[in-house]
């Protein structure tokens, strides 16, 4: 293939990204500018003058903490549930034999395939009967009933991969079928294991529909639901507290990506090709 | 003294009958190998002898012990796969040392063996590796290392050759002859190579279809195959196999195979109805003798040329010298060694005995 000249890819390439990151970048000048200079008639793209002022008041007046704090509780122990059980799960799809169980990894897919709108109110009524409305646990479950069955598939794709002699050798070498699952299965799986565990995560800390049924009380909030409910009223919107807000949700995303990126994309991209 | 013994063993998948019994004795410190064609169960043998796969009835017996229900880590053996199966994310060190820690040898005594089988194989340099830096050859020799450290009482080779390039192979058939030599330990050998089972081999079981055909030391296999599939599975190129019928020629045998009566130095007593006539291609001597035949095809070699004959509707095989100039189409001479030719008795395909051999 020809190689293009450097500065059409960037002509091309730059204005998307632009696109695409204006809105962020939008975000973060609006945390940072006095709140008397977001109304000026002629807005400005750099602020006059920089305040952490807004900052302040969403971590001292408002109850962002807590709802950090849930956020945070949610989305890890909805990432170890569905971990835990879809690396077991998909390891017994992979190497066990048992009837059913080409239909029973279809069913699962097809739960997914459902729109979550529609499960949102047997979910709710289930959650009632149990005692678990409006706690954290009734979020972790329905997160978990969402984010399992794709979380299977993918698994299922990279353990698919390994090759069964690696197992065999394991078992002759001295190790029990569990110990071979753990010395051996599961490094080779890591990196699929990783991309699962930040795509939970991430599906965790960003879900809204959800919290916004299931939940009504600041004990059990998380961040997208309490953020929006404490900020946006009929009358008012703090536009400077709902960005600062905003900013502050986004950097435990930002984070994790920097640091697993990597894992992330070489994962996807494996578990696709291999599925 | 360990000895490795299958009694009545079959193997079934749902209603495909994979072994249907074999019954196959291994003496102590021998060297066996499964040989056969792909399909023909010897891989399967060796898992259910190495516990991968569970026997659908039978007996497996290592040394003293019934280990049909033990698990594969409690059966003291060691085996080395077609694949390797290295572990990808442990280095040279850790993959030979495996065995070893899940059996709970102290760190001291694994350092120990562990430069024991390094020096052994000269894997010094490559210890601290992980597998996917090493050549198919040094990945080999790291799976020997893994099967040998433990010192295990029988070790199992999963046609652990056949990833290898040629000349890699003949280097390693040699090192593995050696190594036997050296441990004394028994070993099964699976393979589809006939060369790898007659050069490596003290005793060869040659299967088919789940069935033992012969058990026996490779110079018999060749000399004295059991049955038509032996004779027409082992050497290279194949021995002629033609239909055939016995008389007696005033006393002794004579063979009727194609246009040929052939002599033989046998009494003319019972004899079966109808044979398969086996020749191997060295037994035919071309340049004199009673009978004619034309030149198909020619293959030099080198050192030797490999011509295909036509005795009269009779196909033949011959080995000659690389010096012998043949051309296609020419019509020779040629001679049998009568006393080599093989009969097998057509109605059940087994090796027959003349009266007096």
């Amino acid at each position: 293939m020809k190689k293009r000249p450097a500065w059409i890819v960037s002509l091309v390439t730059w204005p998307i990204v632009l696109l695409i990151a204006f809105p962020l970048l939008w975000m973060l000048i609006t945390s940072i500018k006095p709140a008397a200079e977001l109304f000026s008639t002629s807005p400005t793209l750099l602020p006059k003058a920089i305040t952490f002022e807004h900052y302040a008041r969403v971590l001292q007046d408002t109850p962002f903490l807590q709802y950090f704090a849930n956020s945070m509780i949610l989305a890890t122990s909805t990432t170890v549930v569905v971990i835990s059980i879809s690396v077991l799960g998909a390891y017994s799809l992979v190497r066990f034999a048992y009837p059913g169980r080409e239909t029973l990894a279809s069913l699962v897919l097809f739960t997914y395939l459902l729109p979550s709108v529609v499960l949102i109110s047997p979910l709710y009524l289930m959650l009632v009967s149990i005692g678990l409305a409006n706690t954290l646990a009734s979020l972790v479950i329905a997160y978990t009933s969402f984010a399992l069955p794709y979380a299977l598939w993918l698994l299922r794709s990279f353990m698919a991969g390994i090759p069964q002699d690696l197992e065999s050798a394991a078992m002759v070498d001295g190790a029990s079928r569990m110990g071979a699952f753990i010395d051996v299965v599961l490094p080779q799986a890591l990196p699929g294991i990783i991309s699962t565990a930040l795509f939970t995560f991430i599906l965790a800390w960003n879900e809204y529909l959800y919290a916004l049924v299931l939940v009504n009380s600041d004990e059990a909030r998380p961040l997208t639901t309490g953020v929006m409910t404490m900020l946006i009223s009929a009358f008012n919107i703090e536009w400077s507290l709902l960005m600062a807000a905003s900013v502050l949700m986004s950097v435990p995303l930002i984070i994790i990506f920097a640091f697993f990126q990597r894992h992330l994309t070489s994962g996807f991209g494996a578990g696709g090709v291999k599925g | 003294m360990v000895q490795v013994v299958f009694e009545k063993v079959s193997k079934a998948y749902g209603d495909t009958v994979a072994i249907p019994g074999l019954d196959l004795m291994i003496e102590s410190g021998e060297f066996v190998s499964l040989l056969g064609p792909s399909g023909c169960g010897k891989s399967t043998t060796l898992r259910m002898l190495a516990g991968l796969e569970q026997p659908t009835s039978g007996n497996i017996r290592i040394g003293d012990r019934d280990v049909v229900n033990l698990a594969p880590a409690a059966r003291d053996i060691a085996m080395v796969f077609q694949s390797y199966a290295l572990y990808p994310h442990m280095t040279v060190a850790e993959n030979i040392c495996y065995p070893l820690k899940k059996r709970g040898v102290a760190k001291a005594d694994r350092a120990i063996k562990l430069a024991e089988v390094a020096a052994l194989l000269q894997l010094e340099p490559l210890l601290a590796r992980k597998p996917g830096q090493l050549s198919g050859g040094q990945q080999q020799r790291v799976a020997l290392g893994r099967a040998l450290v433990r010192e295990p009482s029988v070790f199992l080779l999963d046609e652990p050759l056949s990833n290898l390039d040629a000349s890699l192979r003949a280097h390693m058939r040699a090192e593995l002859i050696e190594l036997h030599r050296r441990l004394g330990k028994t070993m099964v050998y699976v393979t589809h190579d006939q060369l790898e089972a007659m050069t490596m081999s003290s005793r060869i079981a040659v299967m088919r279809a789940g069935e033992l055909q012969q058990f026996a030391p490779p110079d018999e296999i060749y000399n004295r195959p059991a049955n038509v599939f032996v004779a027409g599975f082992i050497g290279t190129p194949a021995m002629a196999l033609a239909d055939g019928s016995l008389a007696d020629g005033g006393g002794h045998l004579v063979v009727h195979v194609g246009p040929l009566a052939v002599a033989l130095p046998y009494a003319a007593a019972a004899r079966p109805a109808a044979v398969t006539v086996g020749i191997r291609p060295e037994d035919v001597l071309v340049g004199e003798g009673p009978w004619q035949a034309q030149v198909r095809l020619v293959e030099p070699t080198g050192y030797e040329t490999i011509v295909a004959l036509d005795a009269g509707g009779l196909a033949l095989t011959a080995r000659v010298p690389g010096s012998k100039a043949l051309r296609v189409g020419e019509t020779v001479p040629f001679d049998l060694r009568r006393e080599r030719i093989h009969l097998f008795d057509k109605s059940d395909g087994r090796r027959w005995k003349p009266a007096g051999r």
